[in-house]
Order: C-alpha cells, then structure tokens, then sequence
C-alpha cells in the first residue's frame, strides 16, 4: 500500500469500499436508493478530504459511512414525527402507514435514531459483522473497552425499547 | 455481556436479543447497484440531495422576502436597514461596531494647548432661527449628535438636562444636533414630549461630516475660545462627561 495518487484515486477506493459502505448505510436507511446515493457522497467527501494513508482512508470511510446512515435516519424521524403532526390535521393515517409502524423494523430504527449516536453506531457496525477491533478503529475507540461500550449500548437500547414498547421477548418475531 | 452468563433463564439475553433486533432490519445480502453508484460518482452535480435542499431553502426564503417587500410595512423598514447601511450614521453600523448597547465609548480629553477648533455651522432651531456656534464663543458648549432612534442618545438626555441645570450661570450651552432623516416631524414632538430645554438643532450629512462622525452619539465639549476639548464617543458614565465639563469650565482663558 503505496500513499500514492493512483492508489488513493476516488475511483478504486469506489470499487473496493461501495458496496460495503452502501450496506453499512442501508441497515440504516430504509430507501436503498437513497443508502446508494450516501455512499458516493461518503466517497465524494472523502476525496474532498484528501486523505494520503490508506489505513486512515479505510477507517474514515466506515466511520463517515455509518454516521451519515445515522443522520439520515434521525432526519427520516424527524420528518415523520412532523408528517404525523400534519396528518393528525389532514385526516387518519393509511392502512400502509398503520403497518409500518408496527414494524419490528421501524422500531428498532426508531430507537436508533432515539439513543446516543456514539452508541448506535456501535450497534450497526457491530451488526454489520465489523469486529472489536475494528470497531475500535473505525471509532476511535480503546479496543480494551469496546466490550464494556458494546454492551452499554445493548442495555440502552433495550430500556428505550421497554420504555417505548414494554418488556421485549425474545424470538416475539421470527 | 455479563447477563449472558450469570442469569439466562431469568433476564432476558440482551446480546443476543439486540443482535436479533439489529438483524431485523434486513439488507444483509442487498447488493447496491455498482453501476448506478459509479454514475453518481463522475457526475455529482445534483444527485446531493441536501445541496438540492438548501437550494430549494434559499429560493423560498427569496420569494418570501420578496412577497413581504410588495407589502408597505416591511418595505418602509427595508428602506430604513438600507438607508442606515449607506448613511454614515446607521443603528445598523452601530451595531455592528458596538454589539446592542451601541458604539464602544470612548473618551478624548485634549490639554488646552493641543486643541484644534471646531468646525463652525449654522442650524435652525426648532423655532427656524439660525444658530451659528461661532455666536456662542466665550461660553463652554457642548455639542452632542443625537437621534431619536439611537437608544443609548436617549439615556444621555436626561444627564445633559441635569447638566445644564447645574453649570447654567457659568456660561455653559448645550446644543443638541439630532440626525434623522425624518425631520421636525420626528425630532420636535420627541424634544416637546422629553421637556428638552436647551435647543435642539436639525442636523444633516453634511454636519456629520464636518465634525468626522462615526457613531451617535457624539459628544464634543468645545472651550471658551470654539476649540474642542473632549470627545465623547457612544454612551459615556455621567462622572466621565461631568470630570470634563468641570475642567473645561475651570479652565482661565489664555491668549
């Protein structure tokens, strides 16, 4: 791994990185249109960046890749909550819109979008099957406590699930 | 990860449980479309879509404006923020310069020996008398640039007031030069309602000028011979404005 130009060029970090950043941020985002178009813009923005070492690259890529993913889900939230505001004045919700929000799905994104971004971005990346010591360099993490921050995460996610939702089963959908 | 361990049966398993949650949210085995993603790539322009937004931000916030400007109450407002900005004057400069409370004040005391004159004009009064300052040498004047619009020029109103009640028999004046743009329609029912009893002068640009304005208010303590001794830039302490009168007044008159 030479810190070259030619290495570092937009479009081979592209071809090797896309498809992985565009996964990350699809477990986030619901529209996977809208999870691709994140992801060029994470490598837009990278190349903005300029950054020589690829290692350094790597890192940032995963990093930028899941907090955009978060950004637009908090912002997915926000328009929501605002649309529901408005469709209380407008009339019912539709059938459709009924059974979304039962959606284990849309809870759990919900919820993301709910706790510490710190903390979510944990949960994805995790979920996304990076290991502790990835995680702790996409993060900037001590590796020795990402163990301890994992499981703090879980505990949070699951006392703002029963806050939100009541006591969690587990297996209540398979 | 210690209830994994310690209790299963019990407490639920909150690794686990969070992991089948996560795993809920599916896209493990999407594939994004390579080729679209490399098209968005090489031709960035317009696929951001949050550059789109603040584009679409900035139109509507024009179009409100402009809207609001066909409207005569936000238009006479406009007119002030721009005549304000081109004038030398304007609260606007003022703030800027001085954050709300107005220009930073300062204070300019010359020894006798130092002093350049004052500029000499001629104003009318509210009356449409003529007032020249050269008519006032032999007397400690003081001269303050004000406007109706400048609140830190009304809080000096009644300092100036108490002043000229107190050093009256020494020969002191005080004249008042108001600076807006309104005219007598503004700054005579202003100067009636406050009971001003010194005279009140309608300024213009070209005073401004003469005397190298930069903010309101302005105050200038002009001696006994028409030089001026001190400089009161923005809103000064009342011991501050008294510490020069009294020097000025206390001053004898040397050829």
């Amino acid at each position: 791994m030479k810190p070259n130009e030619e290495w570092l060029d937009i479009e081979r970090i592209f071809r090797l990185h896309y498809t992985r950043l565009a996964q990350v941020i699809a477990r986030v985002v619901r529209d996977p249109a809208r999870a691709e178009e994140l992801a060029v813009e994470v490598c837009l923005k990278w190349s903005a960046r300029r950054i020589t070492d690829a290692e350094n690259s790597e890192r940032w890529l995963y990093r930028a890749a899941v907090r955009s993913g978060l950004n637009e889900l908090r912002h997915q939230v926000r328009r929501s909550r605002y649309e529901r505001v408005v469709s209380f004045v407008r009339g019912s919700p539709t059938p459709e819109e009924l059974l979304a929000a039962r959606q284990e799905q849309e809870r759990v994104r919900l919820l993301l979008a709910t706790i510490k971004p710190r903390e979510a971005e944990l949960l994805v990346l995790r979920s996304q099957g990076f290991t502790y010591e990835e995680l702790a360099a996409i993060l900037h993490l001590n590796p020795a406590s990402i163990g301890t921050l994992l499981s703090r995460a879980q505990q949070t996610f699951r006392k703002e699930y029963t806050r939100r939702y009541g006591t969690p089963r587990l297996g209540s959908k398979t | 990860m210690e209830p994994r361990d310690l209790d299963p049966k019990r407490e639920l398993n909150v690794a686990e449980w969070v992991d089948h949650e996560m795993a809920s949210l599916g896209h493990e085995e999407w594939q994004p479309d390579l080729h679209r993603g490399l098209a968005l790539l090489r031709a960035p322009s317009g696929t951001t879509g949050s550059r789109r937004r603040w584009t679409w931000a900035a139109a509507a916030v024009l179009a409100t404006c402009f809207s609001l400007m066909a409207m005569p109450g936000p238009r006479a407002f406009a007119e002030r923020c721009v005549s304000a900005c081109v004038s030398g004057t304007g609260w606007i400069r003022e703030l800027l310069a001085g954050g709300a409370s107005g220009p930073t004040p300062s204070n300019v005391y010359v020894k006798p020996g130092n002093r350049t004159m004052a500029p000499d004009f001629a104003l009318e009064d509210a009356s449409g008398q003529p007032v020249r300052l050269s008519q006032l040498r032999g007397n400690v004047v003081l001269v303050n640039f004000w406007a109706t619009w400048c609140a830190p020029c009304r809080v000096e109103i009644p300092m100036l007031l108490g002043f000229e009640k107190t050093y009256r028999d020494r020969n002191f004046k005080i004249l008042g030069i108001a600076l807006d743009d309104g005219g007598w329609s503004l700054v005579r029912p202003y100067a009636d309602a406050r009971n001003i009893s010194y005279p009140i002068l309608l300024g213009n640009q070209g005073i401004a000028d003469l005397f190298g304005l930069k903010a309101v208010p302005t105050t200038f303590v002009i001696d006994r011979q028409g030089r001026i001794a001190a400089t009161h830039i923005g809103l000064c302490q009342k011991s501050e404005y008294e510490g020069d009168i009294k020097a000025v007044l206390n001053e004898r008159i040397t050829p």
